[in-house]
């Protein structure tokens, strides 16, 4: 039997007074649909949605699927907040929401969003897990007694005179958690809170979720990549504002392309057994293995230790040519009376490569990135384009050898229309306008925003908006690009569009460079992995190499994706599942 | 880079009520207010120079360095091409080097200075909270007081989302000095406009996520931290007090001025 809302130590001994006893649901959505002022159409069309006591559901669904606005339902941030027609009924611990103020409801559903930088407003730790104890009107007393064991909970005791600031991202996202937890609610609602995170940040999130279901929180869960969602106790799907499918992780998770039309990125294991005529449902990399050698009992029982990398599938060394694109040498950087940030950085890249630089927040990828590309020059060392030294080359002529798309595409977005945006790298190089139609007709096409060229570039959605700074960059025609994260903050299929855009550029001879935190990228797209930590190279070779790593895996905080980590118990090396089950059938 | 100035140490000055704090300040703008020769804003400056050692607000100092340089040094040549008084020691141009003007100008870049370290200090030694409880405490409503300070948090944030746009639109082959200064100021339309429209997400981010921790339930929320009225408050009101009335007295006696009454 699961415990009742209890938050750990002290914050679990004070349950809140609004408390319903016997509810059979902790959450109810009767009927409840909303149209934002200016929808076109519905977000939630009338759906009926239903979380238990202790229960953990996992939301999933497309960019614009309605999983948001269902969220913001909960706490009445929809309607209140967000104009537009709300219809139904909202119901927490069996009483109705009506009427209530966001800031009422706050006692009794936590609500952790993506965006942690946007939910911190302290300066020390202790004093942002006190915030909404403030704001409620909680004696001192109170507060004093709940801090610890909501730190406690998230893991970040001794904390609490730490600048908020000076946290990690996955730091930072336990504390806007802990400050929920403070406030001891039956229920909390993660809206996809590991968007910005690096692998550990994730892992510690998740890790996290999983203790406060065992705590007896109900919890909602909004993600759109269905592995992470394993231990939930059951998975809803929405596509356009309706539940589409609901039912255990085992049942839906099996559903692969129901998931892939929706938008959901299906778990690679299950992708691995369908594809090799195994129907099940693989809850974790041993009981994928355990299934396959089921199925193929004349497999092998080679384990990782001597797992080979000399199949004949796609890998790359280092460039070592003589004409190197990029060459950086001996590259160190510390910002004016700061720690040093890269430390003696050899890297050279060829034309027409595909580079995968990594490693957690704060090791130097991007400063690296941005010394490519002339933003930061070098303390020491040198950074050579096409042979020349960076420092001496105008701005044109960088631009001509390299391009850099930023992470957030709003970063460099301002023009009227698509066109216009395309066409303001052009223009600045005094292009005559033939060539500059020229080279938006080109790059529109390629992006596949043709149709768009008229539209107010606001009006997008996030996965356009990227292709869009995409197609500013590749307008002025580098020969190598840069991406910082490019499928941050979009959904599975916007994703795959991204990349199969970066892998077309990259077959017509760009050479890439793609700064991620994300493996299944890594290994199904990227040729070479350069692997940064604390300002240092600690790799730089192979995919398929660096993913038989384990110590350096494990040290930099990474891990290889489950196809690959299954594919190692079968004595291969397989950079995701369509090749781990092409292996597999041939051992058959 | 941290976005706070505050800077955390155990001195009599961050010890102080978040009120007296807040006193502090207003007692300093008002002393620099009222004056206008450097010798009389000198022992200001120098108090200023010592409570920076004192409570070790150095480092933020250091880090603004080149603006308080920048402040003195334009400020003082500012003058010396409008305050055209008194007799010329060198002849130039557009610049008229007199004793009175060179006077005038230090002053003026002096008391734009002080006012600016009076800020840094009150920042290096207030926590945010700390200023939303002082004005509180003053009688400013409460939403007033975080919105004040959460200004201080989100300047920072935006100084940064300029920066980062203004690298964005200078990798696109964009020239921000080009043309005449009219057409300097249209050319930051492309940060503006990413700048603004970040700003408003950011904002509308905020205000969900602050509701969504109950911000608004209580007019008057309580305070997490305990901020008892010690001696040492009383003493450095009283000393306030003493400092802003005698600095009035040196206006009021025309010590403080360019020229004496």
């Amino acid at each position: 039997m699961k415990n009742r809302n209890p938050a750990p130590g002290a914050v679990g001994a004070a349950p809140p007074d609004n408390k319903v006893a016997a509810v059979a649901h902790d959450v109810a959505l009767e009927a409840v649909g909303f149209t934002y002022t200016d929808g076109e159409r519905p977000a939630l069309g009338r759906i009926n949605f239903t979380v238990a006591a202790g229960e953990m559901v996992g939301v999933m669904g497309a960019s614009g699927a309605g999983k948001s606005t269902l969220a913001k339902c909960l706490n009445r941030i929809v309607p209140e907040f967000e104009g537009g027609a709300f219809t139904g009924v909202v119901r927490i611990g069996g009483r109705s929401l009506d009427g209530a103020r966001v800031c009422e409801v706050a006692p009794r559903v936590g609500m952790v969003f993506q965006d942690f930088e946007a939910q911190l407003f302290s300066t020390n730790v202790a004093h942002e897990v006190a915030f909404a104890m403030e704001q409620i009107g909680m004696a001192r007393g109170e507060m004093v007694r709940r801090i610890g064991p909501a730190l406690e909970a998230v893991g970040l005791a001794g904390f609490e005179h730490r600048d908020p600031t000076s946290l990690s991202g996955g730091e930072k996202q336990r504390l806007a958690i802990a400050s929920v937890l403070a406030l001891s609610p039956s229920v909390i609602v993660l809206d996809e809170p590991t968007t910005d995170l690096d692998p550990e940040g994730k892992a510690e999130i998740f890790a996290l979720i999983r203790s406060l279901r065992e705590q007896g929180f109900s919890l909602i869960v909004i993600e759109h990549e269905a592995e992470v969602l394993r231990g939930a106790d059951r998975l809803v799907l929405l596509r356009e504002g309706e539940i589409i499918a609901e039912g255990a992780p085992r049942d839906l998770m099996t559903r692969l392309e129901l998931l892939e039309e929706c938008g959901v990125h299906p778990p690679d294991l299950n992708r691995v057994l369908a594809k090799s005529g195994i129907a099940a449902h693989g809850a974790s990399v041993d009981e994928a293995e355990a299934l396959i050698r089921r199925a193929l009992p004349h497999l092998g029982a080679t384990r990782a230790s001597s797992a080979s990398t000399d199949e004949p599938f796609r890998d790359a060394a280092p460039a070592n040519g003589a004409n190197p694109l990029v060459e950086v040498r001996a590259l160190s950087f510390n910002y004016p009376d700061g720690p040093s940030v890269l430390d003696s950085i050899d890297l050279r890249i060829a034309p027409g490569e595909f580079v995968a630089i990594i490693g957690q927040n704060g090791s130097g990828k991007t400063t690296l990135a941005k010394h490519l590309v002339g933003l930061l020059h070098p303390t020491a060392g040198a950074v050579m384009l096409n042979g020349r030294d960076r420092t001496a080359m105008r701005p044109a002529e960088t631009a001509a050898e390299v391009g850099y798309v930023f992470q957030n595409p709003d970063h460099q977005i301002f023009a009227a229309t698509v066109e216009d945006e395309v066409a303001f790298g052009p223009r600045n190089f005094n292009l005559a306008p033939d060539e500059i139609q020229r080279r938006c007709d080109e790059v529109l096409r390629a992006v596949g925003l043709q149709d768009a060229r008229a539209l107010d570039p606001f009006l997008l959605s996030k996965g356009e908006r990227q292709r869009l700074a995409v197609a500013s960059v590749l307008a002025l025609r580098p020969r190598l690009l840069i991406l910082d994260e490019p499928t941050t903050g979009l959904d599975y299929r916007e994703q795959r569009r991204m990349m199969a855009l970066v892998t077309e550029l990259n077959r017509e001879g760009i050479a890439i460079v793609m700064i991620t935190h994300t493996p299944w990228l890594v290994a199904e797209y990227a040729r070479r992995v350069v692997l940064i930590r604390r300002g240092r190279k600690l790799y730089d070779g192979g995919v398929r190499e660096f993913f038989t790593r384990d110590e350096l895996l494990a040290s930099s905080s990474f891990r290889a994706p489950e196809a690959t980590e299954l594919s190692r118990r079968f004595g291969t090396v397989a950079l995701g599942p369509d090749e781990l089950a092409q292996w597999l059938r041939a051992q058959r | 880079m941290p976005i706070f100035l505050y800077i955390e140490r155990a001195t009599f000055i961050h010890r102080l009520h978040p009120t007296v704090k807040v006193f502090a300040l207003l007692v300093m703008f008002w002393s620099v207010y009222w004056v206008d020769h450097p010798l009389a804003l000198l022992p200001l400056g120098l108090v200023m120079l010592a409570l920076a050692e004192f409570t070790g607000a150095w480092p933020n100092f250091y880090r603004l360095r080149w603006l308080f340089i920048l402040v003195i040094l334009t400020t003082t040549l500012a003058w010396m091409v409008f305050y055209r008084q008194g007799p010329a020691l060198i002849n130039l141009p557009l610049i008229h080097l007199s004793r009175a003007s060179l006077v005038f100008g230090l002053g003026r870049g002096l008391k734009l200075a002080e006012l600016l370290a009076t800020s840094v200090l009150f920042l290096s030694t207030t926590k945010v909270e700390e200023f939303t409880a002082g004005l509180a405490r003053l009688g400013v409503p409460y939403r007033v007081g975080f919105a004040i300070t959460l200004s201080f948090r989100l300047v920072p944030l935006f100084i940064d989302s300029a920066l980062t746009v203004v690298q964005a639109q200078n990798l696109r082959g964009y020239d921000f000095n080009r043309g005449g200064p009219l057409e300097r100021v249209k050319r930051y339309v492309p940060v503006l406009i990413p700048v603004f429209m970040g700003a408003l997400r950011k904002a509308n981010s905020m205000a969900m996520a602050l509701e969504a921790r109950g911000f608004g339930m209580s007019r008057q929320p309580t305070s997490f931290i305990d901020y008892p009225v010690e001696p040492s408050d009383l003493a450095a009101t009283v000393a306030l007090f003493a400092l802003g009335a005698l600095y009035f007295m040196i206006y009021y006696t025309g010590y403080g001025a360019i020229s004496p009454k």
